[in-house]
């Protein structure tokens, strides 16, 4: 009697304890960090975001992952290093996400690889430059975007060609704006260029004493980098040019952060933003893929304009992780970071993406090395960026040079 | 010529920080409280000229002439609803109770800005656009005329302080409620009109800082940290300390970041030079530079 009671109890425990248990094994969670709030560039963030929840969508409606529905779990970390870590604390400890993927701020970037290493959950980085994100050599962290010295080598190499010969760079006291400043100055020294550097607080709003300074150097400046992210990065171009020191006929301006491709650019910056150089890490259609054409439209039909460098990153940040988790047909943490590590090979929205081994240099470690990077030229007010002039790399340029502004 | 540029740019810049920091100081002076939701007040004129000037398309000297009354309007309701009833009740404690109020009333409004507006960067647009030139001085339109509306409305401000029935009313019970109250002075109106202006003075900042430096929900906190740099730089509650330690501020911010010798690091020191400022201030003359020394009884 006293057994058959006991397995009673038993039993009831377990059916009662297995019931959530049950419920969650039906999803599979995923998470998405990213800057959703101020100081954080919003707009980033947002296409990031809306990137992962159109993956999420397709591999529901093709049947989920491993029989289970996938959900994503959105954190946001309004660019800030601590906020980061405590996103990323809570969804592994208490979303108990398979694995992380997101992100577009190298600071808060850093945060999160250390939470990522220590429970030794994959993170796949979708937009954050900084070289230390992967130099680190964390084997759980993976990039499928560019680092600063992956694209600002070869940008300091087309500016050196394109003849300009003073160079200023004004960036924000970040990792990945430090990172800027260091890459110019390392790759343009070294071909004779003279290199003038500026670092701020990203809470500066007024550049006008920096931009009238540098307006008064000589040589002149002809060519300004704006290392800054969110409002920053949109106010020194609008206060350059009020100053009439750049986009002009004297001085380029090279916008490094990505606040410089959304809408919200053009309704902030206006008359200021034509002729202003831009980065992008991947252009919808450049290069034309089957993904690239899928998401292009879907993109499209859910936010009513074409899809951006970040939004495609977040897509691809989704895919990539779905693969690895298909391919390792688990969700244990080191079979994902070896499936990451080995079988992923997957044509994304950029070309095929595929993580290098190889630590030397330190920064190429878990690396997509063949990115797709860009520089494009605004030519006229509210133009969209795959409609802007496309620069560099040469196999895809639309124009012969850099178009100088009459004015 | 670098010179000239610098010190037109702080004079402009210095002029919109006194509107902001003279809110602060009068609501300081008249209710000896401090207000540590002036920055979002800031934010919720930034807003308010955005809704009116671009969503409500209404004409641009016509928006901002009309988020006059609304911003007092707000002041004075705020002031109503959760200043008054303590201070009547001579409530324990009145000093904590207040900033405590202040610094949720911050905390509510930005986050009741984000889901409203979103987190975006928004523009307003500014009265005059373009840029005046005089030889190689170049002064952006949007800051030009933002000096001038501060300039104007500092100037109507003193005025009615120094010149009116009302202003020598708030004056009177700045220096001391009782005997204002013996002479006949209405000392709970003088507190609500002191803090409905000093709320417009925010506001009105909000609106012309908006088109100079975007509109977001969090404009206002480095404002309000600048604000209150000046406001005990001047001295605690004085009218003509505000104005003087806005230009001051200004000014340091402008020339300490390019007369640094090495000027990579110049500019990321740019907010420590108000603070150090501060600083030497509280060392030197902890009173400020135009307060009184404070009296005890």
């Amino acid at each position: 009697m006293v057994r058959k009671m006991l397995l009673f109890v038993l039993g009831l425990v377990v059916i009662l304890g297995l019931a959530p248990a049950t419920q969650a094994q039906n999803v599979m969670k995923i998470g998405i960090v990213a800057p959703l709030s101020a100081p954080g560039g919003v707009e980033t963030g947002q296409a990031l975001v809306e990137g992962a929840k159109i993956a999420a969508e397709e591999l529901n409606a093709g049947g989920g992952l491993l029989g289970k529905k996938v959900e994503l779990v959105i954190g946001d970390t309004s660019g800030q290093p601590e906020k980061g870590t405590a996103v990323m604390e809570r969804l592994v400890t208490h979303d108990k996400v398979v694995a992380v993927g997101g992100e577009a701020h190298s600071s808060v970037a850093l945060a999160e690889i250390e939470v990522a290493h220590r429970y030794g959950i994959p993170i796949v980085i979708s937009e954050a430059w900084a070289d230390s994100v992967t130099a680190k050599g964390y084997p759980e962290v993976f990039r499928l975007t560019v680092c600063n010295s992956l694209i600002y080598s070869k940008a300091a190499r087309w500016i050196k060609d394109a003849g300009f010969k003073h160079v200023a760079v004004i960036g924000e006291n970040s990792d990945w704006g430090l990172g800027v400043i260091q890459v110019f100055k390392d790759n343009l020294s070294a071909a004779g260029i003279k290199v003038t550097s500026m670092s701020a607080e990203r809470t500066v709003t007024d550049f006008t004493p920096q931009l009238m300074q540098l307006k008064n150097m000589q040589p002149p400046v002809d060519f300004l980098v704006d290392g800054f992210t969110g409002a920053g990065e949109i106010l020194m171009i609008k206060q350059a040019y009020q100053l009439g020191f750049a986009p002009s006929k004297n001085t380029a301006i090279l916008g490094a952060g990505m606040d410089t491709l959304y809408p919200g650019f053009w309704e902030t910056a206006g008359e200021a933003g034509v002729y202003v150089l831009s980065n992008p890490a991947g252009l919808p259609g450049i290069p034309k893929t089957q993904t690239s054409d899928k998401f292009t439209k879907s993109f499209k039909a859910k936010l009513n304009r074409e899809p951006d460098a970040v939004a495609m990153e977040g897509y691809d940040t989704v895919m990539v992780l779905a693969e690895a988790i298909k391919a390792s047909k688990s969700t244990e943490g080191k079979g994902l970071v070896a499936a990451l590590e080995d079988k992923v090979n997957w044509e994304g929205t950029r070309g095929t993406i595929k993580f290098n081994k190889e630590k030397t240099p330190a920064w190429a470690y878990h690396m997509w090395m063949d990115v797709p990077v860009f520089i494009i030229q605004y030519t006229k007010i509210n133009q969209v960026p795959s409609q802007a002039a496309i620069l560099w790399p040469e196999k895809y340029a639309t124009v012969k040079a850099y178009i100088r502004p009459p004015k | 010529m670098l010179f000239l540029s610098q010190l037109a740019n702080a004079l402009v810049i210095g002029t919109l920080y006194a509107l902001m920091a003279l809110g602060l100081s009068l609501i300081f002076g008249v209710l000896k409280l401090v207000n540590f939701s002036h920055g979002e007040c800031l934010m919720v004129g930034g807003y308010l000229y955005y809704v009116l000037a671009t969503t409500l398309k209404l004409p641009l000297s016509i928006s901002l002439a009309l988020s006059l009354p609304v911003l007092f309007l707000f002041g004075v309701f705020l002031e109503r609803s959760l200043l008054r009833a303590p201070y009547q009740r001579r409530m324990a404690r009145y000093d904590e109770y207040v900033i405590l109020v202040t610094f949720a009333l911050g905390i509510f409004l930005q986050n009741l800005a984000l889901p409203v507006f979103g987190p975006y960067n928004r523009q307003a647009a500014p009265l005059f656009k373009g840029s005046v030139r005089i030889g190689e001085l170049v002064i952006a339109g949007d800051r030009l005329t933002g000096a001038l509306v501060a300039f104007l409305v500092i100037g109507i401000l003193l005025f009615f302080l120094y010149r009116t029935y009302l202003g020598k009313g708030l004056r009177a019970v700045a220096q001391s409620p009782g005997a204002a109250a013996i002479v006949g002075i209405k000392v709970l109106r003088m507190r609500a009109v002191a803090f409905g202006i000093g709320i417009t003075l925010a506001g009105v900042a909000g609106a012309l800082f908006g088109p100079i430096f975007l509109v977001n929900p969090e404009m206002g906190t480095s404002f309000a940290v600048k604000a209150f740099v000046i406001v005990v730089l001047g001295g605690m509650g004085s009218i003509k300390g505000s104005i003087v330690g806005a230009y001051i501020l200004a000014i340091v911010e402008s020339f300490g970041s390019i007369l640094l010798p090495d000027p990579s690091r110049a500019l990321a020191y740019k907010d420590a030079y108000g603070l150090l400022l501060l600083v030497l201030v509280l060392l030197f003359r902890p009173q400020g530079l135009f307060g009184e020394k404070e009296r005890r009884a």
